[in-house]
């Protein structure tokens, strides 16, 4: 008798316990909220850089940002107040890291997102996924997408960004600057033969960059042609077809390049990477990492890249007299590079200290 | 001689039932964002009661539309690989068959691989791009089932040994395949398929695709409980067990297309989730013994438990990122089976 | 419906009219077989056309040397292959067209085990006998218990029946086996070489619960062996193969002939009349 009562009490739970399952199953179907009661917000449909069209409420209050370079933007264009939350690895300026953090780039927290309230998020096809951005637009959140492939395209993004966050005055300034700053730098470096350079991601393997990026682009406006001339993005280049090339230089991206010095005297050590005459000669030029990020801190990394490559460039003339550089056109009047509108110059001037070409 | 009842399976079956459900209710509590009991207790009261509007959106949107339908696929996730793990090992009498090891999940991963570089150059709609993945998942593992049982046949009908080794060859030449394409990714890419193959519950599902997990699931383990009696035969023997009255090919059949729809269906919407097809029904086996009419209804538990734990484990260790589910069950699992198996044997 | 009924009846109807009258049960008759390995070579193997009969209460032993066929006649009389010509008929019924669960009702197998992949205790073992009697999804019933539990007491291990079956000694094994088989109630017995690995008293244990099993539930007995002594002494029929052919059937005195013999054996041997009243065959050393 007790055992059929046990039984009975046992089916009788059972049965309990699969209809909640089953009735949380089918209520788990759809987004089943209702957003806190506020006047009806107005809308505005843009269409981002993939090609999607979001509705953005208008106006932005709060944003979340998926890629260190949109959140360097949000700051280059003075919005930082709006950011409430952005990725672990979103380092840059250094106030960033004290934004919430909702996770990684690939893999970010949707609750963590959700939980900040975003009106818009902001992502960029070259490192978020694409079941990131529909996940949230099932939970009623849209993503706006950038996706720049050169430096131009950079400028215009940030542009474009800005106006979408209903400032676009900020971001106009912001990119004729850039644009000023890159003509500057390009006045320097176009009558000068095109360094060829093996820019270096990754060293074991031994990875570069392709053609169609923006790190091709931005070496080119640098007075720097890459050797590798490849379709895809990450190239696994073979060293041996390096050292058939002889790069003049090679350029690392490094936050502290304390050890950058050290790191090549290791490669003047190893066989293949012998052969290079960069290598032996030192011939080396390492950025901050600002190059690896379609953000506007990309002009500075390139007016530093040009300048450890093309030193002769770039000598200040405070008299005009002095003719060490042997290049005629050298701009007479707008010396100094440092020239920049109030508005957004924080943190353009961020030229990281380290580095320098190291012709020894 | 104590053999199996009917009361015993529900008692056991009931005990896991309950574990499951606290597991459950654990795991909604825990996450990268606080959620209090209270508040918790009262939202899934509402959900039940279909009042949805009274949902608090501080925690209501959190939790019923991120969480819980994460922790339900878990569920089903874990109890598929369970129950395909615990078939696969009575079908190709091997203690080392795993869900993964006829090739389903390389298949379905490769099926991914494609749709992903694929989605580029199709203008689809964002509704059906979601669908992409897990559709070309699933495709690509019933391609594999097909042609793993077609080369694994002899005169005719599924042999084991065969099927092994053509699952293995299989499952190596798709491998291959996956590795030459993974180089042609972008970075992001390489990225998420990388989780991908980790084992993924984050993505959200459309409806239709819940509906057919769901069916998927409850018809596919239906199936294969059915042969229940007739796979604690098979164990004996293939002869022993034709000469006992089971009719081998048919059974052999039936659990090949049952075991591989559940694994093809869990990897297309959350990856390959290592250790969990081939850890729990060895667990389970330890602990309730090798009667498959008892095996496979705790495996099921089993797994959707241990899956729901690896899940809420993988969302909070370093929270707000995400660990990959596929990583927790083998830290987990590994040890706790050494545990039980040095148990058993002293 | 109907005609499973009908089925049903006509076999119960012939079962018992056997049992009573002592009517021959098993019937094989000009039963042929070959095999190869492809569809299209020569046949590697082939068993020319056999016939023999066997009664309830009856012990057939199945003798000759290895690869002779004894195996593969075995398999055709259980039903498991298809042969080539001929027909196996058990109480009227073709052996092969019964499906394999109704076959598992009236023939029990008693085959060298293969490895257990995880172990199980005795009365597990012996119980899955009783599986050809259920549905799909079946517990067992207490009648299944009862009957195992019976089985293992007709051939002597009831105390083996909580034991782990990979911790028992091969004779013990055998005899789980054997009551396995037994808990399946079933008309016809097939052995195939069941005292292959066993001690010579382990054998004659063996084939001693045999014959009074046999006699008890008026089983037919066939048993596979190369055993020629052990045959002489328990058959009441044996059935002598050389490579496929029958050379002859018969009770043991008149099959254990001495040329007969050493022609299939192909070894020197000596037939003598044992003190049973059964033939007894020595070797005799090569010269």
């Amino acid at each position: 008798m007790q055992q059929v009562f046990t039984a009975r009490m046992l089916r009788a739970a059972c049965a309990a316990a699969n209809l909640f399952f089953c009735a949380c199953l089918l209520h788990a179907q759809a987004p089943s909220t209702v957003p806190a009661v506020a006047p009806a917000p107005t809308f505005r449909e843009i269409l981002d850089e993939t090609g999607r069209t979001i509705r953005v409420p208008q106006p932005v209050h709060r944003i979340v940002s998926l890629a260190p370079s949109l959140t360097e933007t949000i700051y280059d264009l003075g919005f930082q107040d709006r950011l409430v939350g952005d990725t672990d690895y979103c380092d840059f300026p250094p106030e960033a890291q004290k934004k919430s953090k909702v996770g990684g780039a690939v893999n970010p927290s949707l609750e963590a997102i959700a939980a900040l309230h975003p009106d818009l998020v902001l992502v960029t096809k070259s490192l978020n996924r694409l079941e990131t951005v529909l996940s949230l637009a099932e939970l009623g959140i849209p993503s706006y997408a950038t996706d720049p492939h050169t430096v131009a395209e950079i400028i215009s993004s940030t542009e474009r960004l800005s106006e979408v966050l209903g400032a676009p005055e900020v971001g106009t300034t912001l990119a004729k600057e850039m644009q000023r700053r890159l003509a500057d730098t390009q006045h320097r470096v176009a009558p000068l033969p095109a360094r060829r350079v093996l820019f270096v991601v990754w060293r074991e393997p031994l990875i570069s960059v392709g053609r169609d990026t923006f790190i091709a682009d931005a070496l080119q406006h640098a007075g720097a042609v890459s050797i590798v001339d490849s379709g895809q993005s990450w190239p696994q280049v073979n060293l041996e077809e390096v050292v058939r090339q002889q790069p003049e230089f090679l350029i690392f991206a490094q936050s502290h390049s304390e050890a950058a010095p050290a790191d090549v005297d290791v490669l003047a050590n190893l066989p293949g990477w012998r052969g290079l005459e960069a290598v032996r000669n030192r011939r080396y030029a390492v950025v901050s990492d600002a190059v690896n990020r379609p953000a506007p801190r990309i002009v500075s990394a390139i007016e530093d890249l040009a300048k450890q490559l093309h030193p002769e460039a770039f000598l200040e003339k405070p008299e005009t007299g002095n003719d060490k550089a042997d290049k005629p056109n050298s701009p007479p009047a707008d010396n100094s590079p440092r020239s920049i509108s109030p508005i957004a110059s924080a943190h353009l001037n961020s030229i990281p200290a380290e580095g320098g070409a190291c012709d020894r | 001689m104590r053999p199996l009842t009917f009361s015993r399976l529900l008692l056991r079956c009931g005990i896991l039932a309950a574990i499951l459900f606290a597991v459950v209710i654990v795991a909604l509590k825990f996450g990268a964002v606080r959620v209090s009991l209270y508040g918790l207790g009262l939202d899934l009261i509402h959900v039940m009661l279909r009042q949805n509007s009274v949902i608090s959106s501080e925690y209501g949107m959190i939790v019923i539309d991120i969480r819980l339908p994460r922790i339900l696929l878990a569920v089903v996730v874990g109890a598929s690989l369970s129950v395909a793990g615990t078939s696969f090992q009575a079908l190709l009498r091997n203690p080392l068959a795993d869900p993964y090891v006829l090739g389903v999940s390389s298949g379905a991963a490769l099926g991914a691989i494609l749709a992903l570089i694929a989605e580029p150059h199709l203008a689809l709609s964002p509704s059906f791009t979601a669908l992409l993945t897990p559709l070309g998942a699933f495709l690509g593992a019933a391609a594999t089932i097909t042609v793993v049982y077609f080369l694994g046949r002899r005169e005719g009908q599924i042999d084991s040994g065969t099927l092994l080794l053509a699952g293995i060859v299989s499952a190596s030449f798709l491998s291959a395949i996956i590795m030459f394409l993974m180089t042609t990714l972008t970075g992001r890419d390489f990225r998420g398929m990388a989780f991908w193959l980790m084992g993924d519950l984050s993505t959200s599902l459309q409806e239709s695709v819940r509906w057919v997990l769901g069916a998927g699931f409850i018809i596919a383990t239906g199936a294969i409980y059915t042969t229940a009696s007739d796979l604690n035969l098979l164990l004996s023997g293939e002869k022993e067990a034709m000469h006992l009255g089971v009719d081998v090919p048919r059974v052999r059949l039936v659990v090949y297309i049952a075991a591989s729809l559940l694994t093809g269906l869990a990897v297309s919407v959350s990856g390959a989730i290592g250790y969990v097809g081939l850890l729990v029904p060895h667990v389970m086996r330890l602990i309730f013994g090798s009667d498959h009419r008892i095996l496979i209804p705790t495996a099921a538990f089993g797994g959707a438990i241990a899956v729901v734990l690896a899940d809420t484990l993988a969302r909070t260790v370093v929270a707000p990122s995400e660990l990959p589910v596929g990583a927790m069950t083998a830290l987990a699992g590994a040890p706790l089976f050494l545990y039980l198996l040095r148990r058993r044997l002293a | 419906m109907n005609s499973a009924a009908q089925a049903r009846t006509a076999w119960h109807n012939s079962t018992e009219a056997s049992r009573a009258t002592g009517e021959v049960r098993l019937s094989v008759e000009q039963v042929s077989y070959a095999y190869s390995a492809n569809p299209t070579q020569a046949p590697l193997f082939t068993l020319e056309a056999n016939s023999f009969q066997a009664r309830p209460g009856e012990i057939v032993a199945i003798l000759g040397p290895n690869a002779s066929g004894k195996s593969t006649l075995l398999k055709l009389i259980a039903g498991a292959l298809e042969p080539l010509s001929g027909r196996v008929l058990l109480n009227g019924f073709v052996t092969h067209s019964l499906s394999p669960r109704i076959r598992a009702q009236r023939i029990a197998m008693v085959q060298q085990e293969s490895r257990l992949l995880f172990p199980s205790r005795a009365w597990e073992f012996v119980l899955q006998g009783r599986h050809a009697y259920g549905r799909a999804l079946r517990f067992e019933t207490a009648d299944d218990v009862l009957i195992a539990k019976n089985a293992l007491a007709q051939v002597g291990a009831e105390h083996l029946s909580d034991r782990w079956m990979d911790q028992i000694s091969g004779g013990e094994k055998q005899r789980v086996i054997l009551a396995r088989a037994l808990s399946q109630q079933p008309l016809l017995l097939l052995l195939d070489e069941p005292t292959l690995h066993l001690d010579i008293g382990a054998q004659v244990d063996l084939l001693d619960a045999l014959r009074r099993l046999a006699a008890e539930n008026r089983y037919t007995v066939v048993v596979v062996t190369h055993e020629l002594n052990l045959a002489a002494e328990y058959a009441d029929q044996v059935v002598l193969l050389q490579r496929g052919k029958s050379l002859r059937v018969g009770p043991p005195a008149s099959v254990y002939q001495r040329e007969l013999l050493e022609q299939v054996f192909q070894t020197p041997l000596s037939v003598e009349l044992g003190s049973s009243g059964r033939p007894r065959v020595s070797v005799l050393p090569g010269t």
